[in-house]
């Protein structure tokens, strides 16, 4: 069953999904990959994932999605499953002040265990519930300038941005790694490629196809 | 915790019978349990009377209610030390104050008794046409009565502790020869945070336990209502009143283990072991009382040096290891030879896999196992009874390698990579037989146990 459709994509990129507990992650990722939400989804156990297979850029891009616990005490197993992560969604609740200044925590979690050139995305969930906001857009927004991240708020619950949230990471991803597969060639002394040649990312980037970045 | 056998035991004979050998294994186990004087999770053995039992269940119950007003207290004293930004974390900073102005009485013994007295069912089936200041009038009453009975066992009797060898019911437990906490292992979450957490896992607990509880699923939104404010409950609007109710319960308990056992405190996951319990047992004081024997060997699995967690995870690997080598090179080609693809199952034991129903089997009959264990019944005189497979303290492990090995030809012709075992773990739930697991799980236990353990 894994062999049929799955091997029809052109890059297979590694998504974690991290954050304290309760900020919405687990629903994220069924909103994305299902189109589902549930209120009372339960927490998350170590790590689960899903995928799905989309259009990015022109490419097929099949995104495996990690969720991981948040709980500080399975930070031992979650962090684990960094390792070949190519992106990182760092989600807090915009209604949990805590959660937000927690995100600093969590990028130094993945600066100690992940892949130094990951791409992060910050994410704060639960746009619906305006009115019990207690972190402002604009803190989000100056904290991912700060940090150098980009920034999104969602909520899974609306289905508003997660789509979004996700084609914006994937698509920083691809060009990175296009970007990389053209500075080898540059390297390589072939010079800078006319356009429609075709650029063999595999090697440069060692995620091209299955099973790269997916242990 | 004879009731909750009982209560398992009739949800087991009204939905299905148990096969024939867990069967025996129950009634042996209890048989066994009467020899050894000692009960299931230690709470009063089986052929107590009915005078001690009472005593037992009085000085377990003030021992729970002593954790309750400490909980309480150390809420108070966050709010106090850190009001601004805790608001919002803590609303007993505002309850607090205005009980007390209403009452004039601290609050803490106030909201133990409350608490306490909320999983009174019959109480709760009188009251349910009762209006609110009644209920409010009666639970002044009886929180004075009691304030000072607290008081006083405030000073003869310590905050129950966890491995603590004095003055609880705990200590008699022989259970914890591998128990000792490791000191450094202490983890670096406060109460603060559990408490938090708590909560989280508590609201959103499903009610798959409704129709084996009746009581608890037709209490009133008053009742509800007073349970949550007894624990400072919040964010449950969404709520049914059966399900307020039920949160309210898994946070007074969970919160009194976190107090009883700060080596772990709360981890999530937990919730999922005690939800199980506070369906078949109305009184937070049992609940609490069997969730602290539950957990004196589950604990081990939610250590912050994962310690215990590794040592299940090592066995499972070992159990397939020695039942069918080719799987097991197979799964260490994939680099999932440590089987940490069965991580969830071995720390809430199945709970997400299985229906509540089917967990309360496969619990009951692992609990069996381990009474029989713990009673000293040896493998020699277990094969003279003729009975099947030996008791172990692990068939929970071995359950879940049958889950693994029954997927065997699956893994081995089909899956490249360790991904595609997790994701099957991960979506067992609803694809089990919990019988033919249990019978699986027996086998192996024949076939291997001797090489293993």
């Amino acid at each position: 069953m894994a062999h049929r459709v799955d091997n029809e994509y052109d890059y297979l990129f590694k998504i974690v999904l991290i954050g304290d507990s309760g900020v919405g992650k687990s629903n994220i990722l069924s909103r994305f990959t299902r189109n589902e939400f549930c209120l009372e989804s339960k927490s998350t156990i170590g790590v689960e994932f899903a995928t799905r297979t989309l259009q990015v850029e022109g490419k097929t891009i099949k995104a495996q999605i990690w969720d991981t616990a948040g709980q500080e005490r399975y930070r031992a197993i979650t962090s684990a499953y960094y390792r070949g992560a190519v992106g990182a969604l760092l989600v807090y609740d915009i209604t949990k002040k805590l959660s937000f200044e927690n995100i600093n925590r969590w990028l130094s979690e993945l600066r100690n265990h992940a892949d130094s050139n990951i791409v992060i995305m910050m994410v704060g969930n639960k746009s619906d519930l305006n009115h019990l906001r207690s972190v402002q857009e604009e803190e989000g927004q100056a904290l991912a300038e700060k940090e150098g991240l980009s920034f999104l708020e969602t909520s899974a619950l609306e289905a508003l941005n997660v789509e979004k949230a996700f084609q914006t990471i994937l698509s920083d991803i691809h060009q990175i790694i296009s970007k990389k597969a053209l500075a080898a060639q540059e390297a390589a002394g072939s010079g800078p490629p006319t356009q429609g040649t075709t650029i063999n990312v595999a090697d440069s980037s060692g995620n091209m196809k299955k099973g790269c970045c997916s242990t | 915790m004879a009731q909750l056998v009982h209560a398992g035991g009739e949800v087991l004979r009204r939905r299905r019978q148990a096969t024939e050998e867990s069967s025996e294994r129950r009634g042996l186990s209890r048989a066994s349990e009467q020899r050894s004087g000692r009960s299931f999770w230690g709470s009063y053995s089986l052929n107590s009377s009915e005078a001690e039992r009472e005593a037992i269940k009085a000085h377990n119950r003030k021992g729970y209610m002593l954790l309750r007003k400490h909980c309480l207290r150390k809420n108070n004293e966050e709010s106090v030390d850190d009001h601004i930004t805790s608001e919002e974390e803590n609303p007993c900073v505002i309850s607090e104050q205005e009980m007390q102005d209403k009452t004039g009485k601290a609050i803490p013994e106030n909201q133990a008794d409350e608490s306490l007295c909320s999983s009174s069912s019959r109480d709760e089936d009188e009251s349910q046409k009762s209006d609110v200041t009644h209920v409010e009038a009666s639970r002044d009453d009886v929180a004075s009565v009691d304030q000072s009975s607290v008081e006083d066992e405030e000073e003869s009797m310590p905050l129950p502790k966890y491995s603590n060898a004095g003055g609880n019911i705990e200590a008699e437990t022989k259970l914890s020869k591998d128990a000792r906490p490791v000191k450094s292992a202490r983890t670096v979450e406060d109460f603060e945070t559990w408490q938090r957490i708590i909560r989280l896992d508590a609201v959103r607990a499903n009610n798959e336990w409704v129709s084996y509880s009746p009581l608890q699923a037709a209490v009133t939104r008053e009742k509800a209502i007073d349970s949550a404010s007894a624990v400072c409950l919040k964010d449950y609007d969404h709520l049914e009143a059966h399900r307020i109710h039920h949160a309210s319960r898994l946070v007074a308990i969970l919160e009194a283990y976190a107090t009883y056992d700060p080596e772990i405190g709360y981890c999530q996951g937990m919730s999922d072991l005690l939800a199980p319990l506070i369906a078949v047992l109305e009184e937070d004081d049992e609940a609490f009382w069997c969730f602290a024997g539950f957990m004196r060997k589950a604990r081990h699995n939610f250590r912050l040096d994962e310690v215990g967690i590794r040592r299940q995870l090592n066995m499972v690997s070992k159990i397939i290891k020695t039942k069918d080598f080719h799987l097991y090179r197979h799964l260490e080609m994939l680099e999932a030879a440590d089987c940490f693809f069965v991580y969830r199952m071995v720390v809430v034991m199945f709970r997400r896999e299985l229906t509540f129903e089917q967990t309360l089997s496969l619990w009951e009959v692992m609990w069996a196992d381990q009474a029989a264990r713990r009673a000293g019944i040896a493998r020699s005189s277990w094969g003279k009874l003729r009975l099947g497979a030996p008791p172990t303290d692990d068939l929970l492990l071995y359950a879940i390698a049958a889950s693994v090995l029954e997927k065997r030809k699956l893994i081995i012709e089909s899956y490249s990579s360790m991904d595609e075992i997790i994701r099957d773990c991960n979506s067992m739930a609803g694809q089990l037989d919990i019988w033919k697991l249990l019978d699986d799980a027996h086998d192996l236990v024949v076939t291997v146990q001797d090489r293993i353990e």
